[in-house]
């Protein structure tokens, strides 16, 4: 019978002769991978964790953005969600260009059932339908400025031809202006979201669509009863990013309307550049920024807790 | 066969090393010739010691929007003059995007140009309270900048007692005209805000617009429009007075001041609607302008440069355009000055004489006439100028200049929001006056806001000090 010390003593020896091969799957397994991601790892550490970090110490502090932050502790919170009129302002245009949002997802998935059974052609429109999506924002927005020109824009030229009520300068009317960033904005990314659903189509198996042909279905029962649900965890994760996002919202707004006419297409992103460089409210613009990860955080709370509860998405 | 193929990629690998190797060999041995020689001279140099002293190096940021013409300015002209007189002084110019922000972060990094150019006052000030700014008032007794500058200028740039930064680019505002149109209507330009209001119903009524104004491609272009109505229809003593917090910003001559901008806007009469005014862009205003579409236009002496671009000949048009001053209510001449940036010196500048020295020589009144009339064709800092200064100046832009300063030793000046506002009653009063125009709220509603606003900005010592009148 072995002895406890014998016992320790031969599990000793013995793993000093597994020990090496032991170590080697450990690091091979464990350890090489974080060191292949460490740089990267490193890079996000300051360029984005720090930061954020620093993000919440400021927003508690009343800095304009140069020399020492005063700690004022909650002040900015306080001012900002009670006393505010403009951050609520903004926050229901972001909120109503979520609204906008509807139309983007229905562009895009109309566009991609069509092109979904395309076998001919189906790359060359999607190329072609792409090419709004890789242009820069400031040349998105200078094309569409002079398009929707109310004296030599589409406007104009449809009102020469006898279809008139287009030829308004609708991003100088504050009714307009919020619909009007929205709408360029759309023109610039519907494709992508059309592309990644797309892709998320051609993904599910044929014989679904054969199986449900060979009962009947019409293109629409197909469409809800197969496509759908087959492109469901792609549709609710763009569904969530399209959240995340929009509140993100800042430079077609920056660069056609600055937030205006009258604050009408103000949303946070831009509210978080005035006051950090314009009103030099570093603090408070920190709050801002910081709320607006607040409801990022939301969105993303209410997808987990419903896949936790096992909705398939 | 795996590993077998991986010596192959190794050895493949090694042998394309090995050739490089091969083919840069004769290149090798020439740079070893070379560096063989350099050797030799450098130990002929170290036999005969030569003690040099070492360059003074200032560096200076403009903006990319400056362009290419400011660019060759300062490399062709500012830069080698002055180091003809200074040898022992290195300069490097580069132009930055968006440069105040770039700035802004290399200070707070603990870099950044050894110049450090701001686009205002308030913005110096924070920089100055932060502790980026080095103190000039020994470079002030040394080189007398106190007797150079307009004595008005350098009030806004002192913080705690000290002076941080010098003003550059003297700006102001007038209004505009186009002279063969109103020769043509046999209109005579106002001296009044009646007599303003009286002649844009007439051309109204002629189907011109009265004023080509914009705000498309610079939001805050609505200061222009409410600075020039507050001080010449509300009356600069009572701005004045509302600035240093002994008058009110509710006061009624300023709600009446507002209340004849906002008829004018809502009248169509600033580019045929708001909503015109709003998308119309500067190429667009000024074409209107030139064309005679639009009669007047209220606007800064910064836009005389692009005037021939859209009046005469090579605009297509046989128009010419003239100014008078921005009427007021008592028809006096008056005048509402502007900064359009600021200097300073970096603390942590490693040469800060040498960077004072700069500045003395591009602050001279030689200079600056330089700059104005040919080289750059850039606003003047506000410094005296002389005549001669001004030759080969649009003598229209240099009656300007001169009016400015005669007007300024008058007292018959204003004060344009962005150099004596701070940054918070500012951003109000360019934002919130679009709400006034929507009907959103009223004008008393806007002034009762910004007399909040300005109050507190006040109370926390970041309003700006304002030169005594």
């Amino acid at each position: 019978m072995w002895k406890k010390g014998e016992i320790i003593l031969a599990f000793y020896i013995n793993s000093k002769k597994i020990r090496p091969e032991f170590k080697r799957m450990v690091l091979r397994k464990k350890i090489i991978p974080w060191l292949f991601l460490l740089p990267i790892l490193l890079l996000h550490l300051f360029v984005t964790i720090g930061p954020s970090i620093s993000s919440i110490y400021y927003s508690l502090t009343d800095w304009s953005g140069l020399g020492t932050a005063k700690f004022i502790g909650i002040g900015n919170f306080q001012q900002l969600w009670f006393n505010d009129k403009s951050f609520i302002s903004a926050f229901s245009h972001n909120s109503i260009w979520l609204f906008y949002c509807i139309i983007t997802f229905v562009m895009a998935l109309l566009v991609a059932s069509l092109l979904a059974p395309l076998k001919k052609g189906g790359i060359a429109i999607r190329t072609v339908l792409f090419i709004p999506f890789v242009l820069s924002s400031v040349v998105t927005a200078s094309i569409w400025r002079n398009l929707l020109n109310p004296d030599r824009g589409i406007g104009a030229q449809l009102a020469k031809i006898g279809i008139y009520g287009l030829d308004k300068a609708f991003l100088g009317i504050t009714k307009t202006s919020l619909f009007t960033v929205f709408f360029i904005d759309n023109w610039h990314w519907w494709v992508f979201i059309m592309v990644l659903l797309l892709t998320a189509m051609q993904n599910i198996p044929k014989e679904l669509y054969e199986a449900a042909r060979v009962d009947g279905v019409n293109r629409w029962q197909e469409f809800r009863y197969v496509t759908l649900p087959g492109i469901r965890p792609t549709l609710f994760f763009l569904i969530l990013m399209t959240g995340i996002w929009t509140f993100q919202t800042f430079d077609y707004i920056w660069i056609l309307t600055y937030g205006g006419p009258a604050g009408s297409s103000e949303v946070l992103g831009t509210l978080v550049l005035k006051n950090a460089f314009i009103r030099l409210e570093a603090g408070y613009a920190a709050a801002i920024g910081l709320t607006m990860s607040l409801f990022s955080g939301i969105l993303v709370s209410i997808f987990v807790y419903l896949k936790k509860k096992g909705l398939e998405i | 066969m795996k590993k077998l193929l991986l010596w192959i990629v190794v050895l493949m690998l090694v042998a394309t090393f090995s050739l490089v190797g091969c083919k840069t060999a004769p290149e090798a041995v020439e740079a070893e010739e070379v560096a063989e020689e350099v050797e030799e001279e450098a130990a002929v140099v170290e036999e005969t010691p030569v003690v040099e002293e070492e360059k003074a190096k200032i560096v200076i940021w403009g903006d990319t929007v400056d362009g290419d013409t400011a660019l060759t300015g300062w490399e062709e002209d500012i830069i080698p003059q002055f180091l003809e007189q200074n040898k022992n002084i290195e300069i490097e110019y580069t132009q930055q995007p968006n440069v105040h922000e770039t700035t802004r972060t290399a200070l707070l990094g603990g870099a950044g140009p050894d110049i450090v150019i701001s686009y205002g006052p308030s913005f110096a000030s924070e920089l100055a309270k932060g502790g980026y700014l080095y103190p000039l008032d020994d470079f002030v007794k040394e080189y007398g900048w106190d007797n150079v500058f307009a004595p008005w200028s350098l009030t806004s740039y002192i913080v705690e007692g000290s002076l941080y930064a010098l003003p550059d680019e003297i700006e102001t505002l007038v209004l505009y005209y186009n002279k063969t149109l109103f020769d043509e209507k046999g209109w005579k330009p106002p001296t009044t805000i009646d007599e303003l209001l009286v002649l844009c119903k007439d051309i109204a009524e002629e189907g011109i617009i009265p004023f080509a104004h914009c705000n498309a491609e610079w939001r805050p272009a609505n200061e222009w429009f409410v600075g020039e109505f507050l001080n010449h229809a509300g009356g600069t003593q009572v701005v004045y007075e509302a600035l240093i917090g002994q008058g009110s910003w509710t006061d009624p001559s300023l709600v009446y001041s507002m209340e004849i901008l906002n008829e004018i806007v809502q009248k169509g009469w600033f580019t045929g609607g708001l909503d015109r005014y709003y998308t119309t862009t500067f190429d667009e205003q000024l074409a209107m302008f030139g064309d005679g579409k639009a009669a007047m236009n209220i606007e800064g002496t910064w836009s005389i440069c692009d005037y021939p671009n859209y009046f005469g000949e090579e605009a297509g048009n046989s128009n010419d355009w003239d100014w008078v001053p921005m009427p007021s209510v008592t028809g006096e001449a008056i005048f509402d000055v502007g900064i359009g940036s600021v200097w300073g010196i970096n603390k942590n500048t490693e040469y800060p004489e040498a960077t004072a020295k700069f500045i003395d020589y591009f602050y001279s009144s030689e200079v600056q006439g330089r700059l104005l009339s040919g080289v750059m064709g850039k606003a003047p800092a506000p410094v005296e100028l002389e005549e001669k200064d001004l030759k080969g100046v649009d003598p229209r832009y240099a009656e300007i200049l001169l009016s400015l300063s005669k007007a300024f030793e008058a007292n018959n000046y204003g004060y344009t929001t962005w150099t004596f506002l701070g940054p918070k009653s500012n951003l109000y009063l360019v934002e919130e006056i679009e709400k006034v125009w929507a009907g959103d709220i009223t004008v008393e509603q806007y002034l009762e806001g910004m007399q909040e606003i300005f109050s507190e900005e006040l109370e926390a010592g970041e309003g700006l000090p304002i030169p005594v009148r």
